[in-house]
């Protein structure tokens, strides 16, 4: 009898074993789908293209602003090697020049589009989602086509990958396969019907090409795109990037003839002025087809109209005024305030003349207006910087002139008076954390 | 207003507008002929002093924000008698044509070579863009710095200037 | 023989200052009535013909202290240096002890402008001449009173030595007196193989003052009591003032008056940055009435060809109709700025009636002309002395600021008056460099030869340098305001919008027109080079477009059509130092060539470069140039090779990127962001500068000699690299990324 029972047990837990081998070996080989991709096989020569298809590549490749992250030296247009600032480290671009040893030169139409479609590289290790390939996953299959034939056909420059300095273990590639589980969807963009063609368009061009909520919407804490909270603003390369929505930073109401002109030129006067991350994005814009340009504007612009009209002192420009005698942070407060009349106000409150991009009044800066300072902050320290040798707007950099003291009493003064708006709480920290 | 600076090591009191640029500070009230006036807008480096070690316009600093920080001009590496390696660098290459531009480049090399005193010549090239040369003497300019940073790694170590 | 002093004014100062001139006569070989005073055909050498008293040109003190004068100014281009080793090999003084006193209408000869590359051919042959006659009547003096043959003396830095010890220096032969002689440049030169000063690569002089801080500029003059002055321009030329609150303005800390004289708006202040704050507020409390009077930018060579020209042949030879296969083609030139680095500046008093002006002008005799005629005094009651600015690079806004200097000067009376023009002022205000357009059309004949060449160049004019008040800015805002004087062309062989439209190149049948265009939407003149610039780029990116319809190397294709041996000299160095028969160009790189003999009778300038061009950015990278250069007898290497490096990377720096923006009403290129100009990203990897030595030909000028064939090459370049031929300057990033 005891022996039937141990007999039987044994059964059970041979049988459990046997299921739960069978799961885990299941396990296994999902993990190892989700993980692992095959190679491709390389292409010994680029095939020949249509100069149609080329010249459509190009126009794709300014609205997908492929060069604000591949192209660092104008001199070397593609070849990689700048610096994305991510959570989980610092990842290098790649160079997308046809190069045979360094670059997609043995890539073929089908490798080309699974690293756009699926952020997987030809020889199939995976790719860290800093490339936007889960917007690119949306592209129509002729406009992959268009930018294979444009990037086959650049000059090959001999270019090596940088080494990424990722933060263990974020650095393992299988485990973006997870990621992609989460996040990476290949469903395309539907038009709607209730809007126009123009809109359309511009839904198109901003979700499968300039990817803009990429950087307009929050990330979840694994680095995904935060859909409930679509174009609630977000971040890139540490500066803070606004709100496109409801929740808009900005003090004064966006036109879409604005938008459009900021999105072109970089400057909507009386309005903005490009900074930082965006000057990249703006730069390859200028490059693209203007009707798209427009289309995107007009898409944009059906968010930013949400955004509900507020009586902010950008209504009302002029010189900012002295802090006020009965101020809490007084002492701060006019520390700020003679750092603004005696560096500052002389550019954006006397003003200069037209044309080099008049300086903005301040009450009408966005920066000053966005829930944390960080872009306010580079604003200062850095300046805006035209591209090499061509003109644009320019405001010099502070950040060798003014001490962390004075840099965050101006910060303070500028949310409090500029924008009438409390100062940010991190802001001390954020100044003291380290100039670039 | 008094203001009490410390220029290339000694101490001066001016008495000036909190606005005014240290530019004018330097020139007008110091009687400094290093740092010039090119274009009052932080774009051409003719008026690059140091402050706190870092190259800075200072035809865009207040002079109210300027404090205790030192302030290195042209004037405190050497003199006509004992030029300092920069300069005497500068005088071997003939690296001046008009030479407006040049007392903001040494300072503005100065910097790079405290801080990395063997450049590679793209970091030369680059440090440099900041500031402009209308003649057209670039070439000499990057052969004079090369030429000092070649001298200070012949140096021992401890006197950069 | 006493005769009078030609100049009342400069005895009584040099009176004053210490030195008698006397005029004495010599006895044995150089007495003034052998022969009389015409020592070369046609004229005495170089600015000797306008200025022939040697005492004009070099003084000696009774303690041998030597002093050298010119009526040349030092615009950078060294020849504060470079004059001084002229005179020094001459008279066999140590350069050293040379002191140079350069353009001051009280003290200097007139040499008229610092321009078109005169500085060597015109001063530096009048001292060499002047030098060489001063030291043969010295040595003369010295034999005699040795009493012995003048080849029994040496000579070493200004002291001859007899046998036997016997030693008198160059004081104390002259004893105070001065040489109040006429030259007849008859006096033989020191042979070049016995050169121990000129021909050397003498050190500047300028450099360590400029390196250390000293004061070195007109920027950097204080003088006892100086106050600060800043102007308020007009918007545009065509604004019309409708309020001004001057009254608020004057209450300001620190103004001292704020002037009003029809559009003309200034302050004046105690300290230099209270004026300039004086000057913004008053700006920003102006209202201006701002008409749209202007054509834009938008499509300059259709602005070029719609404006009214009067076409003026320069070249007709042989004739029109040769049989061949024609090549075709128009090149442009945009509005381009001088922009000088330091924006121009000038001090001025009027103490007593007289006023002195310390100006960086090119030109302090004829801007004493145009400022004795703007303030209405007789010119002797005006000084004009050239203290360096920063490099002018032609007509630039020296002469305006000395305006306003004087102007303000006359408003404020008793004190030197400090003008600094903005940047902004400088940019938008001084005169530009001339918007051109060419259009050239050759036919080749069967032995791949030029058969038939005609070329017309459209271009206003490039001349409208003072002389006239009319011509000073100031002058045209004032209430009563004067009218500039219409642009007028420069006659041949010098040319202005036609300078050097003439090739160069052996053309049996050539026709060249000057289109010549006396109004332009604004202000235009002088920038180095002139025409040159826009004729070397057209001409020379034309020989290689047809070259290529030859189906001929660029460079044997020039050689071909050349027949000066100097001219085929350089051409062959470039391109042998350059590599160019065994270049190869790889992927997106490409070589190109130029030559052009400056103004077809100065410096002989050959250029091959390489460059890199990147399509998708339109960025344009320079790897290396090679030029080679003939500047006849070299005096001073070291500032040959520096001038012909800086118009080299000036001139890459116009061809790459620089134009002139304006809308209807206003000029939008205000600043150097939206006026780039070439930063260390893009000059050059690497610059060679060959020299071929002419050891007794005459100096040619130098300074202008690179700005085409820089052009021209870089285009040329570009073609092979980028695989499409511009045409349009310049070849800036946009032009670049659209090229098909």
């Amino acid at each position: 009898m005891e022996q039937a029972g141990r007999r039987r047990r044994r059964g059970h837990t041979r049988r459990r074993l046997g299921w739960l081998s069978l799961v885990a070996a299941l396990l296994g080989i999902v993990a190892v789908a989700i993980m692992w991709r095959p190679a491709l096989a390389p292409i010994a020569a680029a095939p020949r293209f249509e100069p149609g298809l080329v010249e459509r590549g190009a126009r794709v490749a300014a609205l997908g602003t492929c060069a604000a992250c591949h192209t660092v030296d104008p001199a070397r247009p593609f070849a990689g090697g700048f610096p994305i600032e991510t959570p989980f480290g610092t990842v290098y671009s790649t160079n997308i020049t046809p190069d045979a040893r360094t670059g997609i030169g043995g890539w073929s139409e089908e490798a080309f589009t699974r690293a756009m479609r699926e952020g997987v590289s030809r020889d199939g290790h995976l790719l860290y989602p800093a490339f936007p390939y889960n917007h690119y996953a949306r592209l129509e299959q002729d406009d992959v086509r268009a930018l294979y034939a444009y990037f086959m056909t650049r000059p090959p420059l001999d270019a090596p990958a940088r080494k990424n300095e990722m933060t263990f273990p974020f650095g393992l590639r299988p485990l973006v396969g997870f990621w992609n589980i989460l996040y990476l969807s290949d469903e395309p963009v539907r038009p709607d019907p209730k809007q126009s063609a123009e809109w359309n368009r511009g839904a198109y061009v901003a979700d499968a090409l300039a990817h803009c909520s990429a950087c307009h919407t929050p990330r979840t804490r694994l680095g995904g795109p935060d859909d409930k909270r679509f174009f609630d603003g977000g971040e890139a390369e540490d500066w803070y990037v606004p709100a496109l929505n409801a929740k808009s930073p900005s003090p004064l109401p966006w036109s879409r003839d604005h938008l459009a002109a900021y999105l072109r030129t970089g400057i909507a006067p009386g309005h903005a002025a490009a900074g930082g991350p965006m000057q990249g994005v703006v730069e390859n814009l200028r490059q693209a087809d203007p009707a798209d340009v427009e289309a995107l504007a007009t898409y944009i612009h059906g968010y930013l109209a949400q955004a509900p009209a507020r009586d902010t002192p950008a209504r009302r420009p002029g010189s900012l005024p002295p802090p006020k005698p009965d101020d809490p942070d007084l002492a701060r407060m006019q520390l700020g305030h003679q750092v603004y009349v005696n560096a500052c106000a002389r550019c954006h409150d006397a003003g200069r003349t037209e044309s080099s991009g008049t300086a903005l009044q301040l009450q009408q800066a966005v920066a000053l207006y966005d829930p944390d300072p960080r872009s306010l902050i580079h604003l200062v320290r850095d300046g805006i910087a035209p591209p090499d040798g061509e003109p644009a707007r320019w405001m010099p950099g502070f950040g060798a002139i003014l001490t962390d003291e004075q840099t965050v009493a101006l910060a303070a003064y500028l949310r409090r008076y500029g924008a009438g708006q409390p100062v940010w709480p991190e802001l001390e920290k954020q100044v003291r954390k380290g100039k670039q | 207003m008094n203001y009490e600076l410390q220029v290339n090591g000694k101490r001066h009191r001016v008495d000036t507008d909190a606005d005014t640029p240290l530019l004018y500070v330097l020139r007008d009230d110091l009687q400094l002929n290093g740092a010039k006036f090119g274009c009052g807008l932080g774009q051409c480096g003719a008026c690059t002093v140091m402050l706190d070690g870092a190259p800075v316009m200072s035809c865009i600093v207040p002079v109210s924000v300027v404090g205790a920080r030192p302030v290195r001009t042209v004037e405190g590496l050497g003199t006509v008698d004992k030029p300092g390696v920069l300069q005497q660098a500068f005088i071997d290459e003939q690296a001046a044509q008009c030479g407006y531009c040049i007392a903001g480049m040494i300072m503005r090399a100065q910097a790079l070579l405290d801080k990395h005193p063997s450049p590679t010549d793209e970091q030369i090239r680059s440090h440099m863009m900041p500031n402009l040369c209308r003649c057209g003497t670039h070439m000499r300019i990057l052969r004079a710095v090369r030429r000092a940073a070649n001298t200070f790694s012949r140096q021992p170590a401890g006197g950069r200037s | 023989m006493n005769a009078p002093l030609p100049n009342p004014g400069r005895r009584r100062l040099l009176a004053a200052a210490g030195s008698l001139t006397l005029v004495f006569s010599l006895a044995p070989a150089w007495s003034q009535g052998e022969g009389g005073a015409k020592g070369k055909e046609g004229g005495l050498p170089g600015s000797l013909e306008k200025e022939p008293w040697l005492d004009a040109w070099i003084r000696i003190e009774a303690n041998n202290a030597v002093t050298v004068f010119t009526g040349k100014a030092e615009l950078g281009q060294g020849i504060k240096t470079a004059l001084p080793q002229v005179a020094a090999e001459e008279l066999q003084v140590n350069p050293g002890r040379i002191r140079l006193v350069t353009a001051d209408t009280a003290r200097t000869p007139n040499e008229g402008y610092t321009a078109g590359s005169h500085s060597m051919q015109d001063s530096g042959t009048a001292l060499r001449h002047a030098a060489a006659q001063v030291r043969f009547i010295l040595a003369g003096m010295a034999a005699q009173r040795f009493q012995v043959a003048g080849n029994a003396l040496t000579l070493r830095d200004g002291v001859f030595e007899a046998p036997g010890g016997r030693r008198v220096t160059y004081g104390e032969l002259l004893a105070g007196r001065q040489l109040h002689l006429r030259a007849d440049g008859k006096a033989p030169l020191r042979p070049r193989a016995a050169h121990t000063v000129s021909g050397k690569p003498l050190r500047r002089t300028d450099i360590p003052a400029k390196v250390t801080g000293g004061s070195a500029y007109v920027q950097d003059l204080r003088l006892p009591g100086m106050v600060h002055a800043r102007v308020v321009r007009p918007p545009s030329q065509a604004a019309q003032l409708v309020s001004a609150d001057t009254a608020g303005v004057a209450r300001q800390a620190g103004v001292l008056k704020v002037v009003r004289d029809g559009r003309y708006l200034a302050v004046i202040a105690d300290g230099e940055y209270r004026a300039v704050k004086a000057a913004t507020m008053l700006a920003r409390t102006t209202r201006w009435d701002v008409p749209a009077s202007l054509p834009g930018t938008k499509n300059v060579p259709a602005d070029v060809r719609a404006r009214p020209a009067e076409d003026m042949p320069i070249l007709e030879r042989g004739s029109a109709g040769a049989g061949g296969r024609t090549v075709s083609a128009t090149y442009t030139r945009p509005w381009q700025l001088h922009a000088s680095i330091g924006p121009s500046c000038a001090v001025a008093q009027l103490i007593d009636g007289q006023y002195t002006v310390w100006t960086h002008s090119q030109g302090v005799y004829p801007l004493r002309e145009a400022l004795a005629e703007l303030l209405g005094v007789d010119k002797e009651t005006i000084r004009c002395i050239h203290v360096e600015g920063s490099g002018c690079y032609g007509h630039n806004a020296a002469d305006d600021v000395a305006a306003d200097a004087a102007l303000l000067a006359r408003s404020y009376p008793g004190r030197p008056v400090r003008v600094q023009w903005m940047r902004e002022e400088e940019h938008a205000w001084e005169p530009f460099g001339p918007a051109m357009l060419v259009d050239a059309r050759a036919t080749l004949g069967a032995d791949g030869r030029i058969a038939d060449w005609e070329y017309a160049v459209t271009s206003p004019s490039h001349n409208n340098r003072p002389g006239k008040a009319g011509n000073l800015l100031a002058a045209t805002h004032l209430a009563r305001a004067f009218t500039p004087p219409p642009g007028k062309p420069i006659p041949q062989p010098e040319g202005g919008g036609d300078r050097n439209a003439i090739p160069y190149y052996v053309l049996p049948n050539a026709r060249v027109t000057h289109r010549f265009q006396q109004n332009a939407p604004l202000r235009t003149s002088a920038l180095r080079s002139l025409g040159a610039y826009c004729n070397v780029f057209a001409i020379e990116s034309f020989m290689d477009e047809l070259a290529l319809a030859a189906n001929a190397d660029p460079v044997a294709f020039r050689l071909r059509h050349l027949d000066d041996p100097r001219a085929i000299d350089v051409v062959k160095l470039a391109a042998d130092k350059f590599g160019w028969n065994a270049y190869r160009p790889g992927a997106r790189r490409g070589r190109g060539f130029a030559f052009a003999r400056y103004k077809n009778l100065a410096a002989y300038c050959a250029l091959a470069l390489e460059v890199e061009v990147a399509r998708e950015t339109g960025f344009v990278r320079i790897l290396r140039a090679v030029a080679a250069v003939d500047c006849g007898e070299v005096v001073n290497p070291d500032g040959v090779r520096n001038q012909i490096e800086g118009g080299i990377i000036q001139s890459a720096s116009w061809t790459l990127l620089e134009q002139v923006r304006f809308d209807e009403r206003l000029v939008q290129t205000v600043d150097w962001a939206s006026y780039p100009i070439l930063r260390f990203n893009q000059v050059p990897h690497s610059l060679e500068v060959h020299l071929i030595d002419r050891p007794g030909q005459p100096f040619l000028g130098t300074g202008e000699a690179a700005q085409g064939p820089a052009a021209a090459a870089l285009a040329n370049a570009v073609a092979q690299a980028a695989g499409v031929r511009v045409r349009d300057l310049p070849l800036d990033r946009a032009r670049m990324r659209a090229a098909k």
